[in-house]
C-alpha cells in the first residue's frame, strides 16, 4: 500500500539530522544542501522549524513541466527518470512546496524518491517529525489536536492517592441549545 | 548503504596514514578590512595535524600575529586578528556538529579569549571551502562581510548603524536578496565596545564570552554573511556513517535523554539549587528560595512554545519560549538556558520568568553577554546596598534586589554606554577602576565575570576557574558537580588532575568543533570522538594523541597570556570566594581556604610542567610550537 511522508512542524528542533541522512544515502556525501528534504525555519515570529518533504502529488505539477516527460508517478511515488532528464531544472521551480532541489556539482534535480519504501530521513529523525504513514491517516495529528484544543473543555481537579490529578471534559453548552 | 569510501585508516608501522588524507579543505579565508583584500591561502598539513582545527587554530593565528606586532596589539585596534574556525568535525553527520569557535585578544581581558557558537553558522562557513576565516583592519564604514562559496565580498552598509542583532540578520537578507544565508552580527552593544559583546547569529545562537563582538565592532564589521555548498570533505563516509549512529542510539537511550529534549539546560536550575551551587543574589546564597517560579517546570508549563537544536543535534537542548500574557507579553525569544537564567534570575533576586525572558532577549538583541550583564548587574545592586555605588553614580535610578524594570534599564544603559552603563561596559575591571571597593564584590578572573557556578562549594572549580585561560568561564573545566556528588575527602592531588583532565579534554571539542554536551551530559564514550575523527580524516590517531594536541595548546594560550602580562598573580580567586561563606543552600557556610587554594595552585603549576609563577618552561613553549 502506497505511503507518504507526513510532517508534524511542532515536533522539529531544526537539527537537519534529515538533510544529512539523506544526501549520505543519496550520494554518498556529507553536505545537507544535496538533500531531498531541507528544514526551513522562520523566526521571531512566527516561530516554526518545517521540514520540506515531497507529497508525491497524485496531480505532479513537477511532471506537468517536464518537456521530456522524465518524471512519471509509479506506486504512488514521483520518479525521476535520469536517462530522459535534460536537467532544465523547470520541475524545481515548478512544486508548491519547493520540494525538489538542485546542486552545482548535480546534473540532475535532486528529487525524493522515497528510498525505496523505507525513507532514511523518517528513519533518523531524533524527534519523529517526519513520519510515513498509509494515506488514509494523513492529517490525523491535526485533526486530534483540533479535538483537543475544543474551545469549550472543562477541568476537574481532585486528588488521588495523594497527588493531585485533573480531567478534562467537554461540556455541551446547554444554553447553546 | 554500500560503503561509499575507503575503508577505516588500519594501523601501520610506516606511520604513513598519519598523514591527513581528508577532513579539510586546508584553506584559510584572509580578509583585511582596511584595504579590503580577500585572500585564500593555503594550510600546511603540518599545521593541520598539530592545531586540529577551531579554538587550535585561533590559538596559533592568534599567536603568530602577536609576534608580528611584537605582543603589542591593543585588542580594540585594527591589528588585533579575529579567527572564525570551525573544526573538522563540524557539519559532519554525528551527534551536535554544529561548533564553530571565534578568537582573538579580548577586549575584556587583554590576553587569550574565545567563545565558541552552536547553531548552524559553522557549518555553512565551512561549505564555503575553507577550514579557517581571519579578520584583520578596520573597514572605513560600517560594513557586511559576505562570502557566496568562492566569492568574498566586502559590502558597505552604513544603514545597519543601531540596529539590533535580529534586525541586521533580516536587513542583510533583504539586501543579499536571499533567506538561504548565515548571519552573524553583532548589535549596538558590540558596535559601542561593550567589553562583554557577544556575536549572534540564527537569531538566538551567541558566542557569548571575552567580548568578541566589541572586535567586530571596532572593525567595524556589523555582520557577516555565508552561503556555502560543497561537500564537507569527509575519509569514510560509510564508516562515519555507522559510528555516528551507534552514539545518536547510545544517546536516544539515556535515562536522561528525554528531559534533555523537553528541558533542555534549564533542567540545570532545580540540580543546581539542589546542590547549593545556584548563585542567588550576587553570589551571597547558593540557592534561590523561589526557584520553583524560574525552574524547567514553569518554563514548560507556561513559556515554552518549541525546541530547538543545533545543528545534527539529537538532544535540543534549546528552548523557545513565549510570554503570552502580563507585562511582558509578546516576548519570543530562544533560551533562556541555565546560564542566562541563573545569571538574570537567581543571581539578581528575580524571581518572575517572564522577566527573564526579556532580560534575555534584550541582551540578544543588543549583543551583550547574558553571563556578564547579569554578573555586573548584581554587583551593583550590592555595591549600591553597601553604600559603595551612591544615587547619583546610578544616574538618581536605585536598583535593589528583584527590581526587573532597573534590570532592564541597565542592560539598556550597558548597550547604549549611557549614563553608569557607560562604566559597567568596561566590565569587571571597569567597575573596580572607579569603585575601587567593588573588587570584593564583582567576581571575576583576569577581568572575565564569573559564570553561573558558586566555587566556593568545591575548591576544584575555583581552580579551574583561576586557571581557565579566558577567565572565570566554566568552558575549561566543570568540576564542581562531580566535587559536589563525590568530591568529600578529595586529595589535592584528585581536584588537580580532574581539573587538568578538564582542561585538557573539554577544550579538545571546541578544536573538533562539536558539542560537548552528550559527553558530560549523557556520558557518551569520548572515545567515540577519536573514531569520529579518524573517519574524518583518515589519520591513524589516538584519543591520546588528540589529548596531547589539546594539552600543547592549553601551552600554548598560557604562554600567550605570560606573553602579555600575566603571571600566577592573576590565576586568583576573587575576594568572595575566600573571603564570604555561602550564606544559604545545601552548602552554605563553605568557602575556599586561600592557603588550599595557593597548594592546589602549586600543584597544578607542577603537574603542567609551569614554574611556580605559572609560566611555562622553554621545552613545553617549544613543544607547543611557542
Amino acid at each position: 500500500m502506497a505511503k507518504r511522508l507526513a510532517v508534524i512542524p511542532e515536533l522539529c528542533s531544526g537539527c537537519r539530522i534529515c538533510e544529512l541522512a539523506c544526501a549520505i544515502a543519496h550520494f554518498g556525501v556529507n553536505n545537507p544542501k544535496k538533500s531531498a528534504v531541507r528544514v526551513l525555519v522562520t523566526y521571531p515570529q512566527p516561530v516554526i522549524r518545517m521540514p520540506i518533504v515531497c507529497s508525491q502529488c497524485k496531480v505532479p505539477l513537477c511532471a506537468e513541466v517536464c518537456p521530456v516527460d522524465a518524471l512519471k508517478r509509479v506506486d504512488g511515488v514521483v520518479v525521476l527518470d535520469t536517462n530522459e532528464c535534460i536537467s532544465c531544472m523547470k520541475c524545481v521551480e515548478a512544486c508548491p512546496f519547493g520540494a525538489i532541489y538542485s546542486h552545482a556539482d548535480e546534473d540532475y534535480p535532486i528529487k525524493c524518491d522515497m528510498c525505496n519504501g523505507s525513507p532514511k530521513c523518517v528513519e533518523k529523525c531524533p524527534k519523529s517529525a517526519i513520519r510515513l504513514i498509509p494515506e488514509q491517516a494523513l492529517g490525523e495529528s491535526k485533526r486530534i489536536n483540533n479535538v483537543l484544543s475544543y474551545t469549550h473543555m472543562k477541568e476537574i481537579e481532585y486528588i488521588e492517592e495523594g497527588k493531585g490529578k485533573t480531567i478534562h471534559y467537554a461540556e455541551i453548552g446547554k444554553e447553546e441549545l | 548503504m554500500a560503503h561509499c569510501g575507503p575503508r577505516y585508516p588500519q594501523k601501520t608501522l610506516d606511520g604513513k596514514s598519519m598523514n591527513i588524507q581528508s577532513g579539510y579543505f586546508k584553506k584559510k579565508l584572509c580578509v583585511d578590512l582596511t584595504t579590503g583584500a580577500c585572500d585564500r591561502l593555503d594550510l600546511s598539513d603540518a599545521f593541520l595535524e598539530s592545531y586540529i582545527g577551531g579554538r587550535g587554530f585561533g590559538a596559533k593565528l592568534v599567536w603568530d600575529n602577536l609576534i608580528d606586532h611584537e605582543f603589542r596589539i591593543d585588542p580594540l585596534g585594527p591589528e588585533n586578528m579575529l579567527v572564525i574556525a570551525p573544526g573538522p568535525l563540524t557539519g559532519a553527520y554525528l551527534p551536535s556538529s554544529g561548533k564553530c569557535s571565534f578568537i582573538a585578544i579580548s577586549p575584556a581581558t587583554g590576553v587569550y579569549g574565545d567563545s565558541s557558537m552552536g547553531g548552524a553558522f559553522g557549518i555553512e562557513l565551512r561549505q564555503t571551502g575553507i577550514d579557517a576565516l581571519v579578520i584583520t583592519g578596520r573597514a572605513p564604514v560600517l560594513s557586511v562581510l559576505f562570502i557566496d562559496d568562492d566569492e568574498t565580498s566586502v559590502i558597505a552598509m552604513p544603514e545597519l548603524a543601531g540596529r539590533t542583532c535580529l534586525e541586521t540578520e533580516g536587513l542583510v537578507k533583504k539586501r543579499l536578496a536571499t533567506h538561504a544565508v548565515h548571519v552573524a552580527a553583532i548589535g549596538v552593544g558590540g558596535e559601542n565596545g561593550v567589553r562583554f559583546a557577544c556575536v549572534n547569529a540564527d537569531w538566538s545562537r551567541n558566542a557569548g564570552r571575552t567580548g568578541v563582538g566589541a572586535i567586530m565592532g571596532s572593525k567595524n564589521l556589523k555582520a557577516i554573511a555565508v552561503r556555502g555548498s560543497r561537500d564537507l570533505p569527509v575519509y569514510d563516509i560509510g564508516g562515519l556513517q555507522e559510528e555516528a549512529d551507534k552514539a545518536y542510539r547510545y544517546m536516544a537511550g539515556h535515562k536522561y535523554f528525554t528531559l534533555w529534549q523537553r528541558e533542555g539546560l534549564m533542567n540545570v536550575m532545580e540540580y543546581a539549587n539542589s546542590m547549593g551551587i545556584l548563585p542567588s543574589y550576587n553570589f551571597r546564597d547558593a540557592s534561590f528560595g523561589r526557584i520553583a517560579q524560574i525552574n524547567g517546570d514553569t518554563m514548560l508549563d507556561n513559556f515554552k512554545i518549541g525546541d530547538s537544536a543545533c545543528f545534527a543535534c539529537s538532544m535540543c537542548c534549546g528552548n523557545i519560549c513565549l510570554v503570552k500574557q502580563g507585562k511582558y507579553i509578546g516576548t519570543v525569544t530562544e533560551g533562556p538556558e541555565y546560564e542566562s537564567c541563573a545569571m538574570l534570575g537567581s543571581n539578581l533576586g528575580v524571581d518572575n520568568f517572564a522577566a527573564v525572558l526579556s532580560a534575555n532577549q534584550a541582551c540578544d538583541e543588543f549583543g551583550i553577554d547574558t553571563i556578564s550583564t547579569g554578573n555586573l548587574i548584581g554587583a551593583v545592586i550590592e555595591g549600591y546596598e553597601k553604600g559603595i555605588i551612591s544615587l547619583a553614580d546610578l544616574d538618581g535610578r536605585t536598583v535593589s534586589w528583584g527590581d526587573e524594570d532597573a534590570v532592564l534599564d541597565l542592560i539598556r544603559k550597558i548597550a547604549n554606554r549611557e549614563g553608569v552603563g557607560n562604566t559597567l561596559a568596561d566590565g569587571a575591571r571597569g567597575v573596580i577602576a572607579r569603585w575601587p571597593e567593588m573588587d570584593k564584590i564583582v567576581l571575576h578572573v583576569k577581568g572575565l565575570e564569573q559564570s553561573a557556578y558558586d566555587s566556593r562549594a568545591g575548591s576544584s572549580m575555583a581552580l579551574a576557574y583561576a586557571t581557565s585561560d579566558i577567565g572565570a568561564h566554566h568552558t575549561r573545566a566543570w568540576t564542581i558537580a562531580k566535587e559536589v556528588e563525590q568530591g568529600e575527602g578529595w586529595s589535592d592531588d584528585e581536584k588537580v588532575s580532574l581539573v587538568i583532565y578538564h582542561q585538557t579534554l573539554r577544550p579538545l571539542f571546541d578544536m573538533l568543533g562539536v558539542c560537548r554536551l552528550p559527553w558530560i551530559e549523557l556520558g557518551l564514550n569520548e572515545q567515540h570522538y577519536e573514531e569520529f575523527y579518524r573517519y574524518i580524516t583518515g589519520r591513524d590517531v589516538s584519543l591520546q594523541d588528540l589529548l596531547r594536541q589539546s594539552a600543547r595548546v592549553y601551552d600554548l594560550t598560557r604562554l600567550i597570556n605570560t606573553r602579555l602580562g600575566m603571571s600566577r598573580k592573576d590565576d586568583a580567586i576573587p575576594y568572595k570566594v575566600h573571603s564570604c561563606p555561602i550564606q544559604a543552600g545545601t552548602t552554605a557556610g563553605k568557602v575556599v581556604n586561600k592557603e588550599d587554594f595557593e597548594r592546589l595552585l602549586d600543584l597544578y603549576y607542577e603537574k603542567r610542567g609551569w614554574d611556580r609563577n605559572g609560566i611555562p618552561s622553554p621545552e613545553t613553549a617549544a613543544a607547543a610550537g611557542a
